[in-house]
């Protein structure tokens, strides 16, 4: 299935953009024969105009060379240009498929890998299987220029045409062979020579953690033991290449030797002109490019079959959990009740948030907090129980009408790049109530733009705190008639914390929210409190109460 | 303000390459010979091909001789190129190492205040892009530009041994090669540049919409973002057949070039051999001699916008190597590790203090637990007695010594944390470089890292970082620590460090940082006030002013600020 699947991604790079495939191999193929007649045309001038001193003929052919580049330049560069739009049209294509399977509602595409590693076969990855429409007309044409070259010499002398179409797949054969190994050994050491730039980039990413323990000399240190090492595999790598690089020039050298022994000999005996035997000598030296880009163009097939196989499997990938279909009753109340659920490391917990209720939720064990989170996310279904909003099981809405219903604020969620403002507002509408709850706009004056200050990609150019607190503004802007929120104030000082539970308690009256965390600040503003401890509930009641039991305090108050 | 960090001028920039070579002048010298030797050896080709041309014009079957100098011209160019070509990438790369060398180590040593000033984006692009820029020029360009102008020069010479008159029909062809090249680079830099942006802005937003994916469909925002990702991504395809269309158009005047040059060199020779100055074999080397020069010299022209981008980064280096390292000698060794402030006042900007008049004094091995809402300098006064910044007024001392000329004996751990790539026994080895594995195993023992450590694929062997086993925040928080203890400083300030890694990690990190500061002078930002609880003295801060100081329990019983807000925070009235 697999394989189906990524001949699939490959047909639909190619015939998504057949028109300009068809244009590059077209005049790609133009452009070859072009190259191919140079050489001939420079042997028919020596022939027919140097050695007869016919002027008219001088112009003729003079005329035909300037015809015949004017060709070439302009079917080269309308052929490049059209593979390249292939190419780089393709390659977009499979990038906007891939990023809105990743995105997509259903989830699952994600599954196990990480995000550089996504965003990396949304661009390399993409980038190969679009140069599959790069190297199709290039191997046409050059099918075509060896077509061409070949033809041309047969017709110069059989016996010249027969040593030049056999020598010369012989040679580069050769050449392929010996090549290999160098090559490999070549890939090897150019790896490790890569590692000097990486190490140096961790370093200096590092850098406050290195001058906050005064480790700069002995870093600096080791980066040149990880630099020379770094610069012998490098020297190591460019003098394979250089041996084979070397190597092949001495063998095309010696074919060329071997066309002019054999074609000088022809010449001399009368069987071919001079001017043939130079053009003889050209088409040799023309026909070993054309015949050495198969392997280039093999490796470039090659690629994009491996890249199209990674690119499927992620748009193939199942989503997490099966849709539903019933919708749930409008308005939803918000009465939240698992029974029995067993998740993860939760073991049968049963608990409800009534509607409108503030309910604290704190897990000793950080485990059953996640797992408890995942279930009501609906990221995964329970292996036992249920989860109901509103009576009716998570496992059974349908998937829009869940989500408009139950916004599940991670601890990690990310920020996007833009501003302040635009970062909360796409929560929901609530914008005003959302940025003074949050104390969003505490975080506002302290930046350069205030709302409008835009925050680089993942919010990192804001503190951990303000980071939080422009999160939590977000999901409470989004005003979902059920609202979870984990951990969100962990990176906020005690004296802010203070206030953003008293900011959510205001904002969320009439509606259930559930706040699964240990801060004492949100505890306290909660209506309820259920303490969880090795996957089941072990007691519930208000906080101020629940602070007599040893067990609570120790995880709350430390 | 950003104020980004030097860049080299041109004359300075080729001075530093100059010192780069100074050392291996004889490595340069016998690059040079071996290679033009092997340039020389190759241009007996068309010549020996001409001779051939003749001997069988004349009938003559007799080119034994000449086809076997050409087999030995291929010998002699392809061992020459093979040697020549390893010696330039052994002068390359040995330059290159030395100067990546000494660009990383002035880096690590810029006082941390120059590139916060800077933005720490200029330093990671200096060496990220930059150093790949140069390594990839020495890699690729210098060989080919090295081969392609040899070749280049000596043709022309080869041209003009055969007959100076064919070399007029080339220098016709010059102009236009050398228009050409002023036309491309000028708009390929530019065109270049917003590429490489666009890349990058449409990397960036993949980066953020896929890993953000799970808040993506939380909020239900998947078609703003796909939407984000197709724009940014065709403005990038844009941009590259933007680039696409120029290189066409740079080859087609090469290829203008290319037509004139010939033309002139056949009708030459038809003008030569017809007046019988030249023979038919002279003037088919010729041809060939230019026909030949065409692929070098679309080599050497295509490569040179990436020898002008090098040449800009390179000085993006120097500009940095260049910078004076800071002096660690003379230093005085402090008596003990009691901390003062008098007076201290601080302001990024002027006239907007962050730090006002603080007096405050650390006593050997007290450790303090600094709180106060957001904003009220709590980091600023951690950085100043780190020694980041020094006071606008006032005075920092330890041990009776001012800060600025004492030897370094505060260690900082900041809240961003950073797993160095590598084993995770050589990033611990950072803060003591010859620490046994025991040693190592002990550290990580006290922070409470050894189990999940000892558990990791290969142990502390094991490969963590960027590319390598990913960690929790948690986890590289606990590292942190772990270098901290290594490194063993007297004196150790801690700000944020527990912030990021959720509740319950939080109650473990701090568990591990009182451990890591047992021992130590150690000033402690507090965040949640359980690690107030557990500190010899508790100082509040508000507004860049220290208001309250004392022992949890005489706060309290103080009922000040400190008290209020522990009751606000605990929600017990105990």
């Amino acid at each position: 299935m697999r394989t189906d699947l990524r001949t699939d991604v490959l047909k639909g790079a190619v015939t998504g953009q057949w028109k300009s495939v068809t244009v590059a191999s077209a005049l790609g193929a133009a452009h070859q024969a072009g190259e191919a007649a140079v050489p001939l045309l420079i042997g028919v001038v020596i022939d027919e105009a140097v050695r007869t001193g016919a002027s008219g003929r001088l112009v003729l052919w003079i005329g035909v060379l300037a015809a015949v580049f004017v060709a070439l330049s302009l079917s080269f560069r309308f052929s490049l240009r059209s593979g390249e739009k292939a190419s780089h049209q393709a390659a977009h294509e499979v990038r906007s498929t891939l990023a809105a399977r990743v995105l997509s509602a259903d989830g699952g595409a994600a599954h196990g890998r990480l995000s550089g590693e996504l965003a990396n076969i949304a661009t390399s990855d993409a980038q190969r299987v679009g140069q599959v429409n790069l190297a199709l007309p290039i191997a046409f044409s050059a099918v075509i220029g060896v077509l061409v070259g070949a033809v041309a010499l047969l017709r110069v002398s059989w016996v010249l045409g027969l040593l030049v179409l056999v020598a010369a797949p012989v040679l580069l054969g050769l050449a392929h062979v010996l090549g290999k190994p160098l090559e490999r050994r070549s890939d090897a050491e150019q790896d490790r020579a890569a590692l000097a730039s990486g190490v140096a980039a961790d370093l200096v990413a590092g850098l406050r953690a290195l001058k906050g323990i005064g480790a700069e000399a002995t870093a600096a240190r080791r980066y040149r033991v990880t630099s020379r090492s770094s610069m012998e595999a490098a020297i190591r790598a460019a003098k394979s290449r250089a041996w084979l690089d070397g190597s092949m020039l001495a063998m095309t050298g010696v074919f060329l030797a071997i066309v002019a022994l054999v074609g000088g000999h022809l010449a001399a005996a009368g069987t071919i002109t001079v001017g043939q035997l130079v053009a003889a000598v050209g088409l040799a030296q023309f026909l070993l490019w054309p015949l050495s880009i198969f392997s280039w163009v093999n490796g470039l097939l090659a690629q994009g079959r491996a890249s199209a196989a990674r690119v499927a499997e992620v748009l193939a990938a199942p989503p997490d959990v099966p849709p539903g279909s019933s919708p749930l009753p409008s308005p939803v109340a918000g009465r939240v009740e698992l029974t029995d659920v067993v998740s993860g490391s939760l073991r049968g917990v049963s608990l409800t948030a009534s509607p409108g209720e503030l309910l604290g939720v704190v897990a000793r064990d950080p485990a059953d907090a996640v797992s408890l989170l995942a279930v009501l996310a609906r990221e995964v279904d329970p292996a036992a129980g249920a989860v109901a909003v509103d009576g009716v099981p998570l496992s059974t809405v349908e998937g829009s009408a869940l989500r408009a219903a139950v916004l599940v604020a991670a601890h990690d969620a990310d920020l996007f790049e833009g501003s302040v403002r635009d970062n909360v507002a796409a929560g929901g509408a609530r914008l005003g109530e959302a940025l003074e709850a949050a104390r969003v706009d505490d975080v506002a004056r302290a930046l350069p733009d205030g709302l409008d200050t835009v925050i680089s990609a993942r919010g990192r150019s804001l503190s951990g705190g303000q980071r939080q607190r422009v999160a939590l503004a977000r999901a409470l802007a989004a005003a979902p008639p059920v609202l979870v929120v984990h951990d969100p104030t962990t990176a906020v000082d005690a004296v802010t914390e203070v206030s953003l539970a008293a900011g959510i308690k205001r904002m969320r009256a009439g509606s259930t929210t559930i706040v699964v965390a240990t801060s004492p600040a949100l505890l306290a503003a909660a209506d309820r409190v259920v303490f969880l401890a090795d996957g089941a509930v072990v007691s519930s009641g208000a906080h101020a109460d629940l602070v007599a039991d040893e067990d609570y305090r120790l995880v709350v108050l430390g | 303000m950003r104020e980004l960090l030097a860049t080299a001028s041109a004359a300075r920039t080729w001075a530093a390459v100059g010192d780069l070579v100074r050392p291996r002048r004889a490595l340069a010298w016998a690059a040079l010979l071996v290679l033009l030797a092997g340039t020389a050896v190759g241009l007996l080709t068309a010549p020996v091909l001409g001779r051939i041309v003749d001997l069988v014009g004349a009938g003559s079957s007799a080119i034994a001789w000449p086809v076997v100098v050409l087999v030995l011209v291929a010998v002699v160019q392809g061992v020459s190129t093979a040697f020549g070509t390893s010696l330039v990438a052994r002068l390359g790369e040995g330059m290159l190492a030395d100067l990546r060398e000494k660009f990383v180590e002035r880096a690590l040593h810029l006082p941390l205040e120059r590139v916060e000033k800077a933005g720490s984006g200029d330093l990671t692009s200096r060496v990220t892009r930059d150093v790949q820029v140069i390594a990839d020029a020495v890699r690729n360009a210098l060989p080919v530009m090295a081969r392609s102008a040899l070749t280049i020069g000596l043709t022309v010479v080869g041209i003009a041994v055969l007959d100076w008159r064919f070399l007029i029909p080339v220098l016709l062809a010059m102009p236009i090669h050398v228009h050409t090249v002023r036309w491309y680079g000028g708009r390929a830099v530019k065109l270049y540049a917003a590429q490489r942006v666009a890349v990058g802005v449409q990397q960036q937003q993949l980066l953020d919409s896929i890993g953000g994916a799970a808040t993506v469909r939380t909020f239900g925002l998947a078609p703003a973002h796909v939407a984000q990702v197709r724009s940014r991504s065709q403005q990038a395809v844009d941009l590259a057949l933007r680039g696409i269309r120029l290189l066409t158009r740079f080859y087609g005047r090469l290829n203008a070039a290319e037509f004139i040059g010939l033309a002139g060199v056949l009708v030459t020779g038809f003008w030569l051999v017809g007046a019988g100055t030249a023979s038919v074999g002279t003037a088919t080397a010729a041809a060939l001699y230019f026909h030949s020069l065409f692929n070098p010299i679309n080599a050497a022209l295509a490569l040179a916008d990436d020898a002008q981008a090098a040449t800009a980064s390179l000085s993006r280096l120097v500009g940095v190597t260049d910078e004076p390292m800071p002096v660690l000698e003379g230093r005085v060794r402090p008596a003990d590790t009691t901390i003062k402030l008098a007076g201290v006042s601080y302001s990024y900007v002027d006239g907007h203090p962050v730090l006002r008049d603080v007096d405050l004094e650390l006593a050997a091995g007290e450790r303090v637990a600094l709180v106060g809402a957001s904003g009220a300098g709590k980091t600023t006064l951690a950085k100043l007695i780190a020694g980041v910044h020094e006071p606008t007024t006032g005075c920092i001392s330890i041990g009776g010594v001012e800060l600025a000329s004492a030897e370094r004996s505060v260690a900082l751990i900041t809240q961003e944390v950073h797993v160095f790539a590598g084993p995770l026994a050589e990033d611990l080895r950072l803060a003591r470089p010859g620490a046994t594995d025991d040693e190592i195993g002990a550290a990580l023992a006290r922070v409470g890292a050894l189990g999940w450590a000892s558990a990791l694929p290969s142990g502390l062997a094991t490969v963590v970082g960027e590319g390598g086993h990913r960690l929790t925040v948690a986890q590289a928080q606990q590292l942190a620590l772990a270098r901290l203890v290594l490194a063993d400083p007297p004196v150790a300030i801690l700000d944020e460090a527990t912030a990021d890694a959720g509740s319950a990690g939080a109650r473990e990190l701090e568990e591990a940082a009182a451990r890591a500061l047992d021992g130590r002078t150690g000033l402690l930002v507090a965040h949640r006030l359980t690690q107030a609880v557990t500190a010899d003295r508790v100082v509040v801060m508000e507004a860049g002013r220290v208001v309250e100081s004392g022992t949890h329990e005489e706060l309290l019983a103080a009922g000040g600020r400190y008290a209020e807000l522990w009751a606000a925070w605990s929600g017990t009235r105990s």
